[in-house]
């Protein structure tokens, strides 16, 4: 039954690329749609959160060297999955019209539901082994699809973004070796199981050089500062699906690797460098915002803004308290719709346009009401405005920090003001600003029913988790409460 | 007589035998004029085929005093009859020679690893070795300059055949015999020292790979593929054998460096090449470098036939990530790095086939070259071998520049020429199972882990 959840994406990708122009749309729209639908019924039906923790498990034969096929499903991983598979319909739905102009359709549509099979194999691994080899397999689609169908940069945006996230791969797979081998040596016992590794705890030196490493691994997929150079570009040059599904869910892949990998394995290390990463996380919020602040390109400062947003992500998680670590995992769900409806909206200029910058813009209210008044409310959503969802994700954040370090969470707290700093002025001066002379606003046509349906939906769920998110917090509990339960903080 | 027929009851040499006859069936064949070059093609693919299914049967064993079979030489024999039916299918010259000869380094080979003595060894190695020489200089790509690879070749070859006999002699002055056995003292140590010299030489390791770029460039991409896997996989079944006599030797103690440097310097050279088939013989020597930390690695940890698993399936993987490459550049006719440009714009079909191909011999997951390297690098942990380990890493990093580089070229840039018809045929199915070939063996390891389980139990 998970199985399917990577399989279906993965055969439907395969079968995809054998259709031709608008067919292979509509199959694969079809494919992504249905999956939606799986996970919905997944989660309702067979999902059986009160038996346990994972509600569902899965496993195959043992390999050798303690490898298994595992997969499991607990309130943390269904949430990614629903965001996985949510966002795949709405970049789907976002480049309805044309983005593949690159040529050769049934790759681009093939190429998302290829990223949509990795990505659920990554969220749904309790096998360290299948979780690596599923990661890495995200790059080759994100790769095809920031090079083929992506702006002027693409040929070199899509090597850089390989290169640094391969190279941060290395080190996690070395990472990964050592601590398998280490627990070997420990215990006797060859396994990749990450429940079993839980246990480990090492310490010393080799202790941190795999802690060091696995930082590395997970942190170029954040990003963390300072491995965070290849983001702003591979973001810029990709289409606007692949924004989507980039920033809405891959930059995750990192911070759940967080959650579920670092801090249940090396507990001890973790609180004794808490002021390190916590600084780094800190300096990622700054100096993502600062950056924001300086950008003429609409999809870079998004883009920025993103490096400052995970590290509030990244801040509660450390702080492994429950409400720190709920945090976290809402904010990942927050800043992947949010952003994904930024990025959105910003295709649609560009579609209309082949425009990003924001000096190309002004006075767009006239023209085009309608995609202010949405474009206002995400970056409301975004700035952490109470009443919408981002409020909720960085206020449980930095609550967790503060019971953690709170110093910490004082310097974090900053981020939330210079959010405001760098959205609102952008936000007035592409929407309401004057139009200067270079300005292509006159070409740009209001949202239509397609589009609008679209952020509606993307609007209501910001609105729906920032009014009542009791139900997600819920679903997350139980294994938040799973994971902290043996917490490390004094 | 009676020990004539004897020796043909023991099952452990029916593969060798078969070879044998194949070649006799196919000279005999080119004798006549009314038998085709295409019958001896088949000849000889029909008897590698038949030479694999015998494997099944083979006992182990020794064979008298020279010969023998063990599980390492049985499991190898499948990589060296398996990695010459590539070329075999791919033959295009018009007479029956290629053919007898292709079997008879084949069967070089397949002594080599029914070989229970120095002597043998050498026999077998020679024995490979000629026939390859003669291929070279037959099977050249006509822009080569003439018989100047060949020449090349063979006096490296020669020059590993003389150290190596040296070697041998050393030996057998230090230990009184040519039977595989320890040598004591530090006549063995420099024994073991030049056999495996002799054996990189073959292996075409750092710093004995001097020859190799111009020979693989040289010679027509089916033989390159050939001389890749099936008898790059003997010069290494013979350093392990080498490797196995002094576990502890300093040729032992060296091997990790040898790898892990031929691994960095082979990507780093092929970074900077502009024709393919160069790019793909530097690779080569890359991959032959990881190959070398992995014999590095199984002898510190003691030569079990049982741990060498993962060399294997290296070996396994690369023969179809190896001969596939070489295939393509045979399919789709490209020579320089240049002319890939927006060739998947112009056949997407090949070309992503090709791109399999590069992400496996990159070792990107989930195709079968991240596997091998990932069982390869673990077991040089495990040794203790850490800083070899690095650099074989960094290699793989460095790598990605060319593989994933032509990937790019070939699917982000626009085509700057028309290219010709690709060849349709043997070529084109060989291209399609290696690529698969390459792709299940990472996405399905299951499938095989059973068979090394069976091969190496």
């Amino acid at each position: 039954m998970l199985t399917a959840l990577w399989a279906l994406p993965a055969l439907g990708g395969v079968l995809c690329l054998f259709t031709k122009g608008e067919t292979s749309k509509r199959f694969a729209t079809t494919v992504a749609a249905a999956m939606l639908g799986y996970t919905v019924w997944l989660s309702c039906v067979p999902y059986a959160p009160e038996a346990g923790v994972w509600g569902l498990v899965e496993s195959g034969p043992a390999w050798i060297f303690g490898i298994r096929y595992q997969l499991a499903l607990d309130g943390l991983a269904l949430s990614l999955v629903w965001l996985t598979a949510f966002l795949t319909v709405v970049s789907f739905a976002a480049s309805w019209r044309g983005a593949e102009s690159g040529g050769f359709s049934a790759g681009f549509w093939s190429s998302f539901l290829f990223l949509e099979a990795a990505l659920m194999g990554v969220f749904l691994s309790r096998d360290l082994f299948v979780f690596y080899v599923f990661w890495e397999a995200t790059l080759i689609p994100m790769f095809f699809i920031i090079g083929l169908w992506g702006s002027e940069g693409r040929r070199h945006a899509a090597m850089k973004f390989f290169l640094f996230t391969f190279f941060g791969s290395l080190f996690m797979l070395v990472g990964l070796l050592a601590l398998v081998t280490h627990y070997h040596a420990v215990s006797g016992v060859w396994t990749w199981d990450m429940g079993e590794l839980a246990g480990a705890n090492p310490t010393g030196l080799a202790g941190l050089l795999m802690f060091v490493s696995l930082i590395i691994g997970f942190g170029v997929k954040i990003p963390l500062f300072p491995m965070h150079t290849w983001l702003p570009d591979a973001h810029t040059e990709a289409p606007a699906a692949g924004s989507i599904m980039l920033a809405g869910v891959m930059l995750k892949m990192g911070v759940y690797g967080f959650i579920r990998v670092l801090l249940p394995v090396f507990p001890r290390l973790s609180w004794d460098l808490l002021p390190w990463l916590g600084g780094l996380a800190c300096v990622n919020i700054l100096y993502g915002s600062l950056c924001a602040m300086q950008q003429r390109d609409l999809k870079r400062l998004i883009a920025y803004s993103s490096v400052a947003h995970l590290g509030f992500c990244v801040l509660g998680v450390l702080s492994w308290t429950p409400e720190g670590v709920a945090g976290g995992s809402l904010q990942m769900l927050n800043h992947g719709i949010t952003t994904g409806a930024l990025f959105m909206m910003i295709g649609f200029l560009y579609e209309r346009t082949h425009r990003r910058g924001l000096s190309d813009f002004g006075d767009l209210v006239t023209r085009a009401p309608w995609m202010t008044f949405f474009f206002g409310w995400a970056v409301m959503a975004s700035i952490g405005l109470p009443g919408l969802n981002g409020f909720v994700g960085e206020f449980m954040c930095l609550a967790g920090m503060a019971r953690a370090l709170p110093l910490m969470a004082m310097v974090a707290a900053i981020g939330i003001v210079l959010s405001a700093a760098y959205c609102l002025p952008a936000y007035q001066t592409v929407f309401w600003g004057a139009s200067t002379a270079g300005s292509v606003s006159s070409k740009v046509l209001d949202l239509d029913l397609r589009e609008k349906v679209l952020v509606w939906l993307l609007c209501g769920i910001m609105l729906y988790i920032g009014l009542c998110p009791t139900p997600l917090l819920d679903a997350l509990a139980p294994s938040v409460a799973s994971l902290v339960a043996d917490g490390f903080m004094p | 007589m009676r020990e004539v027929l004897g020796f043909f009851a023991v099952p452990s040499l029916w593969p060798q035998l078969t070879l044998a006859s194949g070649i006799l069936c196919c000279l005999a064949a080119g004798m006549t004029r009314d038998v085709s070059a295409a019958a001896t093609r088949v000849l000889g693919t029909a008897s590698l085929v038949v030479a694999l299914w015998m494997l099944l049967f083979t006992a182990k064993g020794p064979v008298g005093p020279l010969l023998g079979l063990d599980t390492l030489g049985l499991a190898w024999q499948i990589l060296f009859y398996a990695g010459a039916l590539p070329v075999f299918l791919s033959l295009e010259e018009d007479d029956e020679v290629p053919a007898a000869l292709l079997l008879g380094a084949c069967l070089g080979a397949g002594l080599l690893a029914a070989s229970s003595s120095l002597l043998m060894l050498f026999i077998g190695l020679e024995l490979m070795s000629l026939p390859a020489y003669l291929l070279v200089a037959r099977l050249a790509s006509p822009s080569a300059p003439l018989h100047e690879a060949s020449v090349k070749y063979f006096f490296a070859g020669s020059l590993a055949s003389c150290l190596f006999l040296l070697g041998m002699a050393l030996h057998y002055t230090a230990s009184g015999s040519l039977a595989l056995g320890p040598a004591p003292g530090p006549m063995g140590q420099a024994a073991l020292a030049l056999m495996g010299a002799a054996a990189l030489f073959k292996l075409g390791a750092v710093p004995f790979h001097f020859w190799l770029p111009d020979v693989y460039e040289s010679c027509a991409p089916g033989l390159a593929g050939f001389l890749s896997t099936s008898v790059k996989s003997a010069a290494l079944f013979l350093l392990m054998r080498l490797a196995s006599l002094g576990p502890a030797s300093a040729l032992a103690a060296s091997l990790p460096w040898v790898g892990a440097l031929s691994a960095l310097y082979g990507s780093l050279l092929a970074l900077r090449q502009v024709r393919l088939q160069r790019l793909l013989a530097y690779s080569s020597v890359s991959h032959a470098g990881i190959l070398v930390l992995g014999v590095g690695a199984w002898a510190a940890q003691g030569c079990e036939p049982a741990s060498a698993a993962p060399l294997f399936f290296y070996g396994l993987v690369y023969l179809f990530m190896s001969n596939g490459a070489f295939l393509f550049l045979r399919h789709s006719g490209l020579s320089q790095r240049g002319d890939a440009a927006g060739y998947g714009k112009m056949r997407p079909i090949p070309a992503a086939l090709f791109a399999v191909l590069l992400l496996s011999l990159a070792g990107i997951p989930p195709t079968g070259g991240f596997l091998a390297k990932l069982l390869v690098f673990w077991e040089a942990v495990k040794a203790g071998l850490y800083l070899p380990v690095a650099f074989a890493a960094l290699a793989s990093l460095v790598g990605l520049g060319y593989y994933l580089g032509l990937v790019r070229d070939m699917f982000f840039d626009e085509p700057k020429w028309r290219s010709s018809e690709p060849e349709a045929g043997a070529v084109e199915v060989l291209l399609w199972i290696c690529a698969v070939g390459a792709g299940l063996l990472g996405v399905l390891p299951w499938i095989f882990s059973s068979m090394l389980g069976r091969l190496f139990s």
